[in-house]
């Protein structure tokens, strides 16, 4: 009798039950709007928005603190800029934050959990511990003392971020590393002579890809929350480059009768948060993985 | 069996002395690196280069750098964090004094987080994709998502409007004669000395700051407890009982919450340490005037043995919440305490 | 006799993925006012999902489409959802199957039961308060021989054993003597010389009470002793129904010879004798000890003996069977001789070489190659099977033109079409998955496979293929096996050699014709007594042994 024959499994392809999952969440496909508008808004920035010139340090005091209206739709703030001009260069900052501290932190991260999850003994212990330890450390009150011990500026905001950030990831790839390492198929591949780089990045690093995505679409918008208060508590971006978090620190002097100095750019920090919140969760299902 | 509990507490102090370890001698490392010299700081810009080199004398820096760290953690363990160089007084004094109003805000968070965000877990995991579910859920992903300080200042805009009453900064009406001691929580002291005009002043105070900085943890505790629950009740275990016709409530509220709790209260003690950071924010928005402002300050000035006292007690803040959480856990789940070593 | 349970018709569907699929189709079914019924099946028959249905415990996802479910006259698919509850434990139980995962981790056994116990007397509105209950619990705790009722009640779930754990969810079916019992697979996940005891238990709780019995099983050996009538179910449906002598001397059905067919016989003409082999030594174990030792902090906790003083030799060309329960130690011995961990004493010498001193030689590690029991996660859900493939002869050096000739031709021997290669383990079946193994073994050219139970997680009908596949195939390549199961009838015809483990030591070795004849030790002769087999003539065959040998190596004792 030939095997085929054998009950030939009617099992739904891997791809459509994710995209199943995906697609039955409306909440997910509207973060993947929210975040798809919030890149091409940072990218488009010097086309879409109303006034490019309010970028920099332009002072107009004959139309500081105007409540919104059409002309300027999120009002206008203490030296006259328009403040939905700055949101959307302020995007642009919160990107690169992003794509800085998780181009650095989830590479370092990653390659570490694998290292301390395949490799048992002192690897995984020092890795392990040190992940540990780094873990207790309150990240704001560090990236504060570093951020206050370097120059406050955006590149230092990133280091002071990235200096933390990879614990997380790390604490994340080593879990689902070391229960692959577990797995059968990896010591048979170990039976077969297969070298530990062959094992590392083609047997174990394909598993972990799900997982690492998801937590990096979460952890952007965790990073952009973070440089928010950071520059929110005086510790980040330098003036006059637009910052979200420290529009919304100026603007706060003004409450509470200028309101529109703090909800607008306050609420396009949320808005990017949430947007690759809801992403993150959506294809958190999709994948159906812990994270 | 006792030993076990023992040896395994045992285990998570050894860890818990690591961390304070290596916290330290990042910020020792950290402190030493600072462009600028703190003797100088500390006198300012009109001091004399023979007053600067007789502070660096007195402050210990001349001394090499392993002998400085190493008076610096005998002194630490004993409470002596050294002088502040701002306004010269005993960094551990003035920690000391403002701690209390940290905690007070700290015990309520968590008081709220606890309170709100279990039964809400519950009822969205129980009403799985219904309005519940879906309000549920919106409101923790808010929680999750809005920055504290966002949060903060919305809760303060929304007092100015509509409830101008309300006191939004401070912890206290000052005004009141404020009984003094024992614990300097305001809360407990006040009904210790029977003042309810005191208590009252100072839960109109805590509610905005504590809601402010609860919600974060909210959100993520909602979220996990919730998950938690739905993981849960696809067990054998819930199916055996239903099959015996032990009713659904039962099995919600004493099976599947004491069984459900274990992922949240673990994760509580990992997002510790981002509460202590967002006090930050929270006590400088509503102005509480506790030991994160301070810490703010301290660091905001260049304060350097405030700023490593800041983050050393941090630090010992989340190790002992996470021994507190450890033992709970111990507690909830039996299979810590029993489980054979290394099996 | 009138019918307890009478379901007719029954159709229930599924909701996956926006798909509706029928999981079950037409199912009928009678169980007689004390009788004891079977309803057996692979796994995804629906026998599961009919005992859920009439339980009442379907997932939120199923609907029942149409049908009915009578019990003692009533319909309970249109009863009221109070009355139906009212039912649970009272008018029918059920043994529930894992005995790990069907108690909740962090409440007390005593917890569970008195929950049960409480709330069923509620809702026969009678009163009982907390002392009444706890000495009826003592009461059925005894009866299902659980000696210390007071300290079971204690305990939590992990503190108990296997076997503990099962009796005490029999114990929660006959809190209320119900007039129904129904076992979902009791005992399985446990070993044969429990499982035998939890049989013999509920047959004599189900005379001593005059229960009726709907038995869930998949196991016929199981069934010969549990029941007088038997359902045989397939795809959702009943495919053959009749009185156990009738489907077990004359099936009608094609499906049903092929399940009996696929049970190999433990005694009588039908047990096969594989010749025994006149060749070298290939691998030789000398008073070989493995003792795990347990850090604790910094102290050195006490050690645990995996293994003691096991001295074995595999020639050439045998098939070795190295028998024994769980925790007997035989995956440890298994993997010693694969270099994977070290002996703590003793010397393992393969091919003439001593393991201990083979180090890294990738080309000697290669000799032995194994196949795992779970297919499941034998393969890396990542990697196509001709991904898997490719690891080891890739790692042998073969060229990257010769590979593709190479893959089709191991897929061959494995009896798989080359259009494979392309295909994800989800894609395929758990035989499919184990011959892929089985590919990825010999792909790296081994001198000696070793097989840790390669068929026990497969289906009874796909376990005679794997077997006959592995057979065919020591006889192609002259390979040599070590075959490690506590599959007593499946070691009887397939080894040439067995040994029988217990606790870490080899209490018995040889031919299995002489094991199985003549066996020495009273634990082989407990184990063997204790398999399930197809006759009463294979029953009369089997060694005698006394009680207080059976009740001596039961894994039973708290924990």
């Amino acid at each position: 009798m030939s095997a085929v024959a054998e009950s030939e499994p009617k099992a739904l392809s891997a791809g459509y039950m994710a995209w199943y999952r995906f697609s039955r969440n409306p909440a997910a496909l509207i973060g993947a709007l929210m975040v798809i508008s919030v890149i091409l808004l940072a990218i488009f920035a010097p086309l879409i928005a109303p006034y490019p010139d309010d970028v920099g340090a332009k002072v107009d005091f004959r139309s500081r603190h105007m409540a919104p209206d059409w002309a300027h739709w999120m009002g206008t703030d203490k030296v006259g800029r328009d403040i939905l001009t700055r949101v959307i260069f302020g995007f642009r900052v919160s990107l690169l934050l992003v794509i800085g501290v998780l181009g650095v932190a989830v590479p370092v991260g990653a390659v570490l959990g694998m290292l301390a999850g395949f490799f048992s003994g002192a690897v995984e212990k020092i890795i392990s511990g040190f992940t540990n330890v780094m873990l207790a450390i309150p990240p704001l009150v560090m990236a504060l003392a570093i951020g206050n011990v370097l120059e406050p500026n955006l590149v230092n905001a990133m280091l002071a971020i990235t200096f933390l950030w990879w614990t997380w990831h790390a604490r994340l790839v080593y879990r689902v590393s070391k229960s692959i390492a577990a797995e059968d198929y990896i010591e048979a591949a170990r039976l077969a002579g297969a070298s530990h780089w062959h094992i590392l990045t083609r047997e174990i690093l394909p598993n972990c890809v799900s997982v690492i995505s998801v937590k990096t679409t979460l952890d952007a918008a965790f990073v952009i929350l973070f440089g928010a208060t950071l520059s929110f508590l005086g510790l980040g971006v330098k003036p006059p480059t637009p910052d979200l978090g420290t529009m919304v620190a100026d603007g706060r002097q003004f409450l509470p009768e200028m309101w529109w100095g703090v909800l607008g750019p306050g609420f396009a920090i949320f808005y990017a948060t949430l947007g690759f919140n809801l992403l993150g969760d959506g294809l958190r299902d999709m994948f159906d993985v812990e994270v | 069996m006792l030993s076990n509990r023992i040896l395994l507490l045992a285990r998570r102090l050894v860890g818990f002395a690591g961390v304070m370890l290596v916290l330290s001698i990042i910020i020792f490392a950290l402190a030493r690196i600072v462009p600028g010299d703190p003797a100088r700081i500390a006198l300012g810009p009109s001091a004399t280069q023979e007053q600067v080199d007789a502070m660096r004398q007195e402050m210990g820096l001349d001394k090499p750098l392993v002998q400085q760290y190493m008076d610096y953690v005998t002194h630490g363990v004993r409470g002596d964090f050294g002088k502040s160089l701002i306004s010269g007084r005993q960094v551990s004094h003035e920690i000391a004094s403002l701690l209390p109003a940290t905690l007070e805000l700290v015990i309520a968070t968590v008081f709220l987080i606890v309170v709100i965000s279990i039964p809400l877990g519950v009822m969205t995991a129980r009403h799985r994709n219904s309005w519940i579910d879906n309000v549920g859920r919106f409101f923790s992903i808010v929680g999750v998502t809005m920055p504290s300080f966002l949060f903060a200042i919305l809760l303060q805009l929304v007092a100015a409007s509509f409830m101008p009453d309300w006191p939004v900064i401070g912890r206290i009406n000052y005004s009141l004669d404020i009984p003094a001691g024992p614990t300097g929580l305001l809360v407990v002291d006040s009904i210790l000395h029977g003042r309810w005009d005191v208590l009252g002043s100072a839960l109109k105070h805590l509610a905005f700051p504590a809601l402010a900085l609860a919600m974060a943890g909210i959100g993520q505790i909602t979220r996990i407890t919730r998950s938690a629950m739905i993981e849960h009740q696809r067990r054998d275990h819930v199916l055996t009982l239903k099959s015996f016709g032990v009713p659904e409530r039962v099995i919600i509220f004493r099976y599947l919450l004491k069984l459900s709790s274990i992922a949240p209260l673990t994760i509580m003690g990992l997002e510790f340490a981002s509460l202590i950071g967002n006090a930050f924010v929270v006590e400088m928005v509503f102005s509480w005037g506790g030991f994160a402002s301070y810490g703010l300050e301290a660091i905001l000035q260049k304060d350097l043995n405030a700023v490593m006292a800041v983050v050393l007690v941090s630090g010992l803040f989340f190790v002992i919440a996470n021994l507190v959480i450890d033992i709970a856990l111990m507690v909830i789940d039996p299979r810590l305490r029993f489980k054979e070593a290394g099996v | 006799m009138s019918a307890l349970l009478q379901i007719k018709d029954l159709d229930v569907s599924f909701m996956t993925y926006g798909y509706r699929s029928h999981i079950l189709k037409n199912v009928s079914l009678e169980v007689p006012v004390g009788g004891r019924v079977a309803l057996i099946g692979e796994t995804g028959s629906g026998k599961s999902v009919t005992s859920k249905a009439v339980l009442g415990t379907l997932p939120d996802n199923a609907t029942v489409e149409g049908g009915s479910i009578r019990f003692a006259g009533d319909d309970l698919l249109h009863l009221p959802q109070s009355k139906r509850d009212a039912l649970k434990g009272t008018a029918f139980s059920i043994i529930m199957q894992d005995p790990l995962s069907s108690f909740n981790p962090v409440f007390r056994i005593g917890r569970h039961l008195d929950d049960v116990i409480y709330f069923a007397d509620r809702r026969l509105g009678e009163k009982s308060d907390a002392a009444d209950r706890r000495q009826r619990i003592h009461t059925v705790l005894r009866q299902v021989q659980l000696a210390d009722p007071e300290r079971v009640c204690r305990a939590y779930p992990s503190q108990l054993s296997g076997g503990m754990r099962q009796r005490v969810l029999i114990a929660l079916a006959l809190l209320h003597q119900p007039k129904l019992l129904i076992a979902d697979e009791p005992g399985t996940a446990l070993d044969v010389t429990t499982q035998d005891e939890i049989m013999k238990l509920i047959n004599r709780l189900v005379s001593d009470n005059g229960l009726t019995l709907l038995m869930i099983t998949h196991n016929l050996g199981v069934v010969r002793k549990m029941a007088d009538d038997i359902y045989v179910m397939r795809k959702g449906e009943i495919v053959e129904h009749g009185t156990l002598a009738t489907i077990f001397q004359t099936p009608q059905q094609a499906y049903t010879k092929q399940l009996i067919a696929a049970i190999p016989p433990l005694y009588g003409p039908k047990v096969v004798d594989q010749k025994p082999v006149e060749a070298e030594t290939v691998v030789e174990l000398s008073a070989v000890t493995k003792v795990f030792e347990e850090k604790f902090l910094f102290t050195r906790g006490a050690g645990h003996t995996a293994v003691r003083d096991v001295s074995l030799k595999i020639r050439r060309g045998e098939i070795f069977g190295l028998a024994g329960e769980s925790g007997s130690g035989k995956t440890t011995v298994a993997r010693m001789i694969m270099g994977l961990i070290r002996p703590s004493s003793g010397r393992i010498v393969v091919d003439g070489r001593d393991v201990s001193q083979a180090g890294r030689d990738s080309a000697f590690r290669r000799k032995i190659q194994i196949v795992y029991q779970n297919p499941g996660t034998s393969l890396n859900p990542k990697r196509t099977v001709g991904q898997t493939l490719t690891v080891p002869l890739q790692f042998s050096g073969a060229r990257r033109g010769a590979l593709n000739e190479r893959i089709e031709k191991l897929l061959a021997q494995v009896e798989l079409p080359a259009h494979f290669t392309s295909k994800y383990p989800h894609e395929l079946s758990g035989g499919q998955k184990q011959r892929v193994a089985i590919a990825r073994a010999l792909a790296a050219d081994p001198e000696i496979l070793v097989l840790d139970e390669p068929t026990s997680a497969l289906d009874v009908s796909v376990q005679k293929n794997v077997i006959d596949l592995l057979h065919r195939l020591r006889d192609e390549l002259g390979l040599t096996f070590l075959f490690i199961s506590h599959d007593l009838s499946l070691m009887r015809n397939f080894c040439s050699q067995i040994a029988i483990m217990l606790k870490g030591e080899i209490v018995e070795a040889g031919e299995p014709r002489t094991v199985f004849g003549d066996p020495q030790h009273p634990y082989t002769r407990a184990l063997i007594a204790a398999v399930p087999v197809m006759s009463d003539a294979e029953d009369n065959l089997k060694p005698k042994t006394s009680r207080e040998d059976q009740q001596r190596y039961l894994a039973d004792a708290v924990t």
